[in-house]
């Protein structure tokens, strides 16, 4: 049992790091423009499929598809931001959202007319990266070196993020902006170019998330991104919207709660029980577990 | 600002653009399979089926064997001297698109009969609906429980889970020898929970022993908390009662996590390319039961897998066989009755005896349950499935 409990806990670990990956592009673009992007699930399904290309088409070496994954889905993102929220930027809050949504349903229908509907396999990871071997942890529990370089990857990205939000310029600038927009761009912050910056750190972080998830699961589908953007949109609400401890946080949690589902036998609860933990902590703290209180911006 | 602005317009209008391109492009397809709505001269069977969702794979074959089928027949001359037409719709796997498509072979296209959907899920859901309007749907795949009791104008043409998931336990445990299983079922699926069931009662039955029941969502893509929990168990076998896609995931994940040996056993849903596919190595060796194997065919077989191969340049497979067969007995019961009015045809369709066709020789007993005999065992050999074993069926 305690070595079952074990493993659930580094397949948590695993599942989690990847749920956090996506939940901070939710949790950064929140933060500054106060939109929930609901095609960021999509754009980690495009990060999978450019990655998957690179790998099986180009026949690049998985880094280089990883990074080409990461750098392919920043333009995307900006992209997306420029088209469909930019000139909605002076409208209700409303109208940028169901502009998200719609700009989901598009590319997940994009994604199935160009890939089709059927799942894609990734190619097996002794091909592409190393023999899967599996190391004796305390207890009888095992992990995977597949998990480690998944957990390990995650954290680097998530140490790169934070570094760069506390002591660069445009760090700087962006948590002036999530702050007070105005007082931002009155300050001489270019807020638009701000703006854009946010997007394209977070949507890469989300194709890394996609490439990752494509390597560790070995399938890749058009619709892959709506149950994982949906997951990682919880994470983020659970670690608090806008911050970004938070949004590693809660996804790490996310994760860990669904497998010690699993380990308790409630496999198939292991959705209901995600979303359990959200509703209970947004009922006992309503701004999650990060968050501050927000200020409503006139 | 105007910039931004033409810009904007130009991409709403390039969504637009797509959009109705989108829709357009259905209804043409539609129209030109359902051409002829008020035609007298041709007899009408709607194909309801999944092209392009999850089970692909099953309705493009079914498709596949009912037009060589289709074609065979209409070169003879066709049923009671009219040309057989299909009416193809494809409801993406999605139950709800099922219903409206029914509705509309009844209403719009008029169709004496609807074969399809192979999978039970979607047969139940849009049974009741042509059952209800007194139009035959013969479903030629669904396996599960609870498919004919809908009513009689409810068939299937199919090998039965209650036949073959006794007779692969039977060989699971009396001739293979494993004993302690794992047993997992897909949640969200008719077919897997079904199949579930008679595989619990024939393993305790024959004295198996089932040493964890774990389950999964379809459609889900980590079962790495579920494999964990098995392998926990040391099992000798794990048996997977849903379809070809999480089965195959499933033992790639129990590869992964160093399980070397253990190998998949489970129902006709494991069926297709996509299970090896996905599982590659990992689901060699894999057994599974069939009501349709182009190895040791018999002569009709043999015919049939020869066209389909001259026809669609690939080997017949089950789901071609059942489409080519649940196409042919129904006109072949028009035939008898000298009418394509379902409400005729009906009783001679129930009334079919040890009708030889190319997926075996097919009975409807008095509840309309089909008898298939044979049953074959397949096993997962250099992704292929081969014949293991063949299991008669008493009649």
């Amino acid at each position: 049992m305690l070595s079952n409990l074990l493993v659930q806990l580094i397949n948590g670990i695993a599942l989690g790091s990847t749920y956090a990956l996506i939940a901070l592009g939710y949790t950064m673009v929140y933060g500054i423009i106060l939109l929930i992007n609901f095609a960021h699930g999509e754009i980690f399904m495009a990060g999978a499929f450019v990655g998957l290309m690179l790998v099986t088409v180009f026949k690049v070496h998985i880094i280089f598809a990883f990074l080409g994954a990461m750098l392919f889905c920043m333009i995307m993102g900006v992209i997306i931001e420029k088209i469909a929220y930019k000139p909605l930027r002076r409208s209700t809050r409303l109208a940028a959202l169901i502009s998200a949504i719609g700009v989901s349903i598009f590319l997940s229908n994009l994604a199935n007319l160009v890939f089709g509907a059927k799942p894609t396999t990734f190619p097996p990871t002794e091909e592409i990266l190393f023999k899967i071997q599996t190391y004796e942890l305390i207890a009888g529990a095992q992990i995977t070196n597949l998990q480690i370089l998944t957990i390990v990857t995650s954290a680097v990205l998530m140490v790169c993020l934070q570094y760069f939000i506390k002591k660069s310029r445009i760090g700087k600038a962006m948590r002036a902006t999530s702050q007070d927009y105005d007082t931002a761009a009155l300050m001489g912050v270019n807020v638009n170019r701000i703006i854009s910056y946010t997007f394209a750190i977070g949507s890469s972080l989300a194709a890394a998330g996609g490439v990752l998830v494509g390597i560790y699961f070995g399938v890749v589908k058009y619709n892959m991104g709506f149950m994982v953007g949906l997951k990682a949109f919880t994470a983020a609400v659970l670690g608090g919207i806008g911050s970004i401890p938070g949004a590693m946080f809660g996804g790490l949690l996310l994760g860990i709660g669904e497998m010690l589902a699993v380990a308790l036998g409630l496999s198939s609860y292991r959705d209901a029980i995600a979303f359990g933990i959200l509703i209970l902590v947004l009922l006992i703290k309503p701004t999650g577990l990060f968050g501050t209180q927000i200020q409503k911006k006139v | 600002m105007f910039k931004t602005k033409n810009l904007f317009l130009l991409v709403t209008f390039i969504l637009i653009a797509a959009l109705v391109a989108g829709c357009g492009g259905g209804q043409t397809a539609d129209k030109e399979e359902g051409g002829g709505a008020a035609d007298a001269d041709v007899v009408k069977i709607g194909f309801l089926g999944d092209l392009t969702g999850d089970t692909a794979v099953y309705g493009q074959n079914t498709l596949d064997g009912m037009k060589m089928a289709a074609d065979e027949l209409n070169a003879a001359g066709g049923v009671l001297g009219k040309q057989v037409e299909i009416v193809v719709a494809d409801h993406r796997y999605d139950k709800a698109e099922a219903a409206n498509i029914v509705q509309k072979f009844i209403n719009q296209d008029k169709v004496s009969a609807i074969v399809g959907d192979p999978t039970t899920g979607v047969t139940k859901a849009t049974a009741p609906i042509s059952n209800g309007a007194e139009v035959v749907q013969m479903s030629a795949g669904a396996t599960g429980l609870g498919v004919v009791e809908i009513g009689p104008y409810v068939f299937r043409n199919t090998l039965l889970d209650t036949v073959g998931g006794p007779a692969t336990i039977d060989y699971m445990i009396n001739e293979l020898g494993f004993t302690k299983v794992a047993l997992i079922t897909a949640v969200n699926s008719d077919f897997s929970v079904g199949l579930s069931k008679i595989f619990k009662d024939a393993i305790t039955e024959m004295g198996g022993e089932i040493v964890i029941e774990e389950s999964l969502q379809e459609g889900d893509t980590d079962f790495s908390g579920q494999i964990s929990n098995i392998k926990n168990k040391s099992p000798e076998v794990i048996v997977y009662s849903g379809y070809y896609t999480e089965g195959g995931l499933l033992m790639k994940e129990a590869r992964k996590q160093g399980m070397a040996d253990i190998i998949m056993i489970g129902g006709d849903g494991l069926q297709a390319p996509t299970f090896w596919e996905l599982g590659g190595d990992a689901v060699e060796g894999s057994i599974s039961y069939c009501g349709f194997s182009p190895e040791q065919p018999t002569e009709e077989t043999a015919k049939f897998i020869a066209d389909m191969q001259a026809k669609f340049n690939k080997e017949a497979d089950l789901f071609n066989a059942q489409g080519y067969d649940a196409l042919k007995i129904i006109c072949a019961a028009m035939e008898t009755a000298g009418s394509a009015d379902p409400k005729v045809f009906v009783e001679a369709l129930a009334k079919t005896k040890e009708y030889p066709g190319v997926s075996g020789v097919t009975t409807f007993l008095e509840n309309q349950e089909p008898v298939k005999s044979p049953v074959y065992l397949l096993q997962v050999k250099d992704q292929q499935w081969t014949l293991l074993k063949k299991v008669p069926v008493e009649m």
